[in-house]
This record gives structure tokens, sequence and C-alpha cells, in this order.
């Protein structure tokens, strides 16, 4: 897979996007200031685990941050030259499902269970496109055949519980995909499937970006799917981008300690087996308790003293990489780790 | 209850080690009932004939997809799913169709470790007294002691002991598996079954505990069935692996040469599907793409289960159903080549 610039005209630009959430313990900063570009035809990862800000970040591009208790404090997003985040409720409701659409983990999350599939394929492309009730069905059709639905044509009239989980996620896709959006914005589409479904899934999705030239911001925890699917990708930790680096160079040559923790501690299918993994030690971030300076300290084998009255922003690696890190991993020293972390 | 045979004179031993766990030709088989008095239509053929030996000290995975029958493999050998045929031996002894009471003894031996660490927990109880419950319920430790030995599980699995009087809810996923592996040692078992320990967990996290179990495995001498959709976790942390199709298991073999040379079309199958973590393997890889969904265990067929999704499938394939054959790695297929 090449490397892609995404410099020369943007399809998305966000630019310092913040996000709070009110909760009991206090305002949660969920996302911190992060930014990033999207070209067409480009698949781009936001890789991080639980409580990283990873789903929030998209769901406040697509005006969807329940508020109260959320907000958008900061930021732009701009899309084709427009900004998603000051833009009015209905204008970006024209956007969604139209230009750019989602796809969830959970395809009940976005599918109406009272309505058949053929109800809720036609009201896109009839709101969106101005098709006609004929014309919108026939359409439904075709992409339901499109990403592999056998006997479409019938199947189309039931309802979603009438489909498998795989069946009902390509469901899902082809509702996304039938207005032909310039973006797509996929939240860990395939996490719920199994592996030979998930391989099917993720094949109709590089083949529908190389013939639309579709542009993919694919959010997930599996570096496998990162590795199979994206061009760039940007790792989060706490709200924050740790690294941001091509998908090859990202995993031969990480430059932030989290990243070589998550690449370190992947049991992996092609490797020895049965010695001991490197785990990362203690627990996911807690958004309401992060520690001064750099929010993977407590966790990072690097960590010197600076680390923790200064928090690191993204800096050009001598790699290409762009890192927040202090450190240079390449000569620093580890802390010996313990046995049971 | 079917009358289990005379310990004494049982058949298990071969001729060097004893296996701690022998499954043979397991069968688990939902009736589906219809109409006003409902009368047996079907079954659904959860597990249809699956064998397997677990020796003391090792760690067998079991694999496959949604709806493979792997869980409810696990659940009859806890007795939590009615084995409908088949025998199943624990430690010398047959233990399906022991009524709850029966079964109790073997409940020391064998435990079980849940996927989700959330409602496997009662979130009434601090974790002192979950992890005291197994002492109490098998009259392990005097009373006076068995604080004590709480706290040195909790230090065993890398829980801090001050937290012994917090509830469920204060801990991370992780720790709240941490939890469940310390209460599943307090019985003092020889063999625990875990069902999707870490699929719950974030990667980070992932490692820890399937560290924490290798760990036990050496320092306890226990012995695992390890049951995860994950094939790189089963890979790194089995003996022996089992892949599982439609209720049956149609390759077993050492984790190893499972791997490197696979020899039934599903596992071929399966073993490409899973995207490695590697961009400039990934990209050169070859695919044996499956098309379809794995028939519903309700469906009738004859021949090869895996018959409607191979990918080199013969007509004799619809008419013979494979045996599982071979000596340390076998596989149920016709057209698999002797090695």
């Amino acid at each position: 897979m090449n490397e892609r610039s995404g410099t020369d005209r943007p399809l998305l630009a966000v630019e310092n996007l913040q996000v709070q959430f009110r909760t009991d313990e206090g305002i949660v900063q969920a996302v911190d200031g992060i930014s990033f570009t999207i070209a067409a035809g480009e698949t781009l990862g936001i890789v991080g685990e639980s409580g990283s800000g990873k789903s929030v970040t998209n769901l406040a591009l697509m005006g969807l941050i329940p508020q109260p208790p959320g907000k958008v404090v900061a930021g732009q997003a701009r899309f084709q030259g427009e900004d998603l985040l000051g833009m009015s409720p209905a204008a970006l409701a024209k956007i969604r499902g139209n230009r750019i659409a989602m796809i969830f983990q959970d395809p009940m999350t976005s599918l109406n269970p009272f309505l058949t599939v053929a109800q809720q394929m036609t009201e896109v492309t009839e709101l969106h496109l101005g098709f006609s009730r004929r014309q919108a069905l026939d359409h439904a059709v075709a992409m339901l055949e499109r990403v592999g639905i056998a006997d479409a044509g019938r199947r189309i009239f039931g309802y979603p519980h009438e489909f498998s989980g795989g069946m009902r996620q390509r469901v899902m896709i082809a509702m996304a995909l039938s207005c032909k959006p310039d973006l797509l914005i996929a939240d860990e589409p395939t996490t719920a499937l199994d592996v030979t479904i998930q391989a099917q899934i993720l094949e109709m999705m590089q083949q529908l970006q190389r013939e639309e030239g579709t542009a993919i911001i694919m959010i997930t925890h599996d570096l496998g799917v990162v590795a199979k699917l994206c061009h760039r990708v940007n790792v989060m930790y706490a709200g924050r981008f740790v690294e941001k680096a091509p998908v090859e160079r990202l995993f031969a040559q990480p430059r932030h300690p989290y990243t070589l923790g998550l690449l370190e501690s992947l049991p992996r299918l092609d490797g020895q087996g049965s010695n001991r993994l490197t785990a990362i030690s203690g627990s996911p971030p807690d958004l309401a308790q992060l520690p001064d300076g750099c929010a993977f300290r407590p966790r990072c084998p690097y960590a010197i003293e600076r680390c923790a009255s200064e928090t690191p922003t993204l800096v050009d690696q001598e790699n290409g990489n762009r890192a927040a890190c202090l450190i240079d991993v390449t000569t620093s020293p580890r802390v010996a780790e313990t046995k049971r972390p | 209850m079917s009358s289990a045979p005379n310990p004494a004179e049982n058949r298990l031993t071969p001729a060097d080690a004893q296996p701690l766990l022998e499954v043979r030709n397991l069968r688990v088989h939902f009736p589906t009932r219809q109409g006003l008095f409902g009368q047996q239509r079907g079954a659904i053929r959860a597990v249809d004939g699956v064998s397997f030996q677990v020796r003391p000290g090792e760690t067998f995975g079991l694999v496959g997809e949604s709806g493979c029958g792997k869980s409810t493999t696990a659940r009859a050998i806890l007795g939590l799913a009615p084995a409908t045929g088949g025998e199943i031996w624990l430690d010398g002894q047959r233990i399906d169709g022991l009524s709850d009471r029966q079964m109790r003894p073997m409940r020391r031996v064998v435990q079980m470790v849940f996927q989700d660490p959330f409602s496997s927990l009662n979130p009434r109880m601090t974790v002192g007294r979950i992890i005291r419950e197994p002492m109490k319920l098998f009259g392990l430790h005097r009373p006076e002691h068995r604080k004590l030995e709480v706290l040195r599980l909790m230090d065993l699995v890398g829980l801090n002991p001050r937290f012994l009087n917090r509830y469920p809810h204060e801990f991370s996923g992780g720790q709240r598996q941490r939890i469940g592996i310390a209460r599943a040692l307090a019985a003092e078992p020889r063999l625990i079954v875990c069902d999707e320990p870490v699929s719950a967990l974030d990667v980070s996290i992932q490692a820890q505990v399937i560290n924490l179990l290798m760990d036990l495995k050496d320092e306890l001498g226990l012995a695992y069935v390890f049951i995860a959709h994950d094939l790189s976790v089963v890979r790194h942390i089995s003996d022996r692996i089992g892949v599982m199709y439609l209720g049956r298991i149609v390759e077993q073999a050492p984790a190893d040469a499972l791997y490197r040379n696979p020899r039934h079309p599903y596992t071929q199958a399966l073993l490409s599907a899973i995207p490695v973590p590697d961009p400039e393997l990934e990209s050169r890889r070859e695919r044996i793409m499956l098309t379809g969904e794995i028939p519903s265990p309700e469906t009738e067929y004859r021949g090869c289960p895996f018959a409607s999704r191979c990918p080199v499938a013969e007509v004799r394939c619809l008419e013979v159903v494979p045996a599982l054959e071979g000596d340390e790695h076998q596989a149920a297929c016709l057209l698999v080549d002797e090695p």
C-alpha cells in the first residue's frame, strides 16, 4: 500500500478539535486539541483504546455529541471548504448520510428495527438525491447486491432482525454508501464480526474505495485491520494524538512509547508462540484523573522526571514520523519491567 | 441420571499420562419445538460429536467462529449445558449426566473464567467475599485462615490486597478479569475452562492477562481449555488446538503444526482471513475468501459440514462425513493428503 499525501487539497481538515464532557467527577476533556487531514481516496486510521477519544472525535464531526453533557469547545472541521462544527443542525443533516456517511460497530444502532430494510434504504436516496420511489428501490437493491447480499430483491423487504450479524453490517454499509459519499467514517465496523466475514467486509470497503474514490476514516483498536486497510495512521491516547505516520513506518519504526507498547503486546499469528508478551503496565487512562505532564507517563517504561511536568506536543522525528514524546525511544534506556505489571 | 462407571476400573489410562479431561464424541442437541403440544420439530446440533483430551498442565485451545459450538462445549464440561450424547471424563471420573449435587465435588477440579468480567461478578459482594466464596463452598482452609488465603490469591493475580473491601464496579475491566481468575483459583482447581477471557479487554490489557494465565499455569501446574475467536491469542497460549466448525472439530494439532501447516480447508481459510499487524506482509498475503456464512446448526446436511462453503469441495464431499484422522495432527477432510 502506498503513502499518499493529504496536503494538496484535503477533503476534510480538522484543526484543534476539543470536546468536553460534564461528569460527576468534573469536566472531562475527551478530545484535547487534535488536528488531521484526509484526502479523497485515502484511508486514515485512528487507533486507540477505550477512553482514547477516537469515537468522540467521530461523533463531534457529525454533530452527534449529546449536548449536554458534551460540548465541542473549540476547533474547526473544514469539509470541502465548509466548517462542519459551525454549521446549523439543518445544514449538517444535509451532509450527513449524503456526502459523509458513517458505519458503526453495532449495526442495530443505525438500523431501525421497526422498518424494513427497503423503507430505510429508500428514505436516504429519496431525501438526498431526489429519487422517485421506484428509482430508490432499484438503487437500494443494486447496492445490496453489490455488498454481497444474495436474493436482494426479496430480502430487501425483510426487517433488520431477519438478517445475521454479518448481513446486517453489509446492509448498513450498503445504506451508508447508497448516496456515494465522499467520506466514510467507519467506527470499529468489523469488531463484532467473525474473521471470515470481516475479511469479506474489508475487501469490499477497499473495492468501493478503488471504484468511487471514497475517503475512509477507519476508527479501530485492531492493528491487523489498520495494517490491511490504512494508508496513514494517527495513534490516539487520552484525547490526543501521540503519533502520526504512514502505515508502513508506524509498524516498522514506531517513535512513541505507546505505539511501541501496543505493537509489542500483540500475540503474533506468525510468531514464535508461548514466550511472554511484553504488556503495557497499568490501565487505560481515566480521563477524570489524568496526571500532570504526559498522560502516558504512569505506564511508560521510558519516562523520565521531565515527563511529569511537560506536556509533549507532536514534533517531527528523524524518520519523518510525528510523535508527542520528550524521549528518543531508539536510544533511551527502558526501565526494567516487573514480572507481573 | 446415567450410572457413571466405577472410577476404579476407568479405561482412560493410555500408556503414558492419564488425561485430566477426556471428551468422547460429545453431543449437545437442543430440541426445537413447535405447535400447541410442543412436538419436537428438529434439533439445533450445537455440539455434534466432539472428542479431545487435555493432559495435566496442558493448554488445549478451541477456536472457531460464532455458533461453531465452542462455548457450548465448555458449558457441557462444567455441567452447565446438558450432554445429549457421548462421555465426559474428568480426573478419571465420568461426569456427564451427574446431578448438581454429584457434580459439586468435581467443580473443585474444574473451574471457569468467563468472557465478561462485568456480568460474572456479583456487584453486591466485595472482592474479598467473591474470592472467599469458593473456599466456603468446598470447605477449604480453616475459616480463620481464609482471609489470609484471599490476600495471597489477590497478590498472586496482581491485585493490590488493599482493595480487599472494594466492590467490582470500582475496578477496570482488566482488574475485574483478575478477580474472576482469583475466584477460580480459590477452589484450587486443576483445570480452568476459559471462555473468551480476554476478548472484552483493551489490547494493552489483553497481554497482561495472557501473561498472568501463562504464569499461573507454570507456577500451579494448571491445565486450561482456552476458548477464543482470536486465533493469534489462542496460538500464543495453547499447546494443542482444535478448530471447530458447525459443532465438530475439523482439525486438531499441536499449535505450531496447525499454524505452519494447516491441513483442513476451513483452517486454511480462517488463518488467511486474519489481518496481521504488519503492512508489508499484509500487502503480499494471499487470501482464501470464503463466500457466504456459516449455515445454521439446525440445517440438515449430508456429508461434510463445511462442503457448502469449501473452495475445493468435490461431489463426494456431499455424501461422506469425513472422520478426524491422523495421529498428532488430525484433519477431518476427504481431500487432505496424508502428511
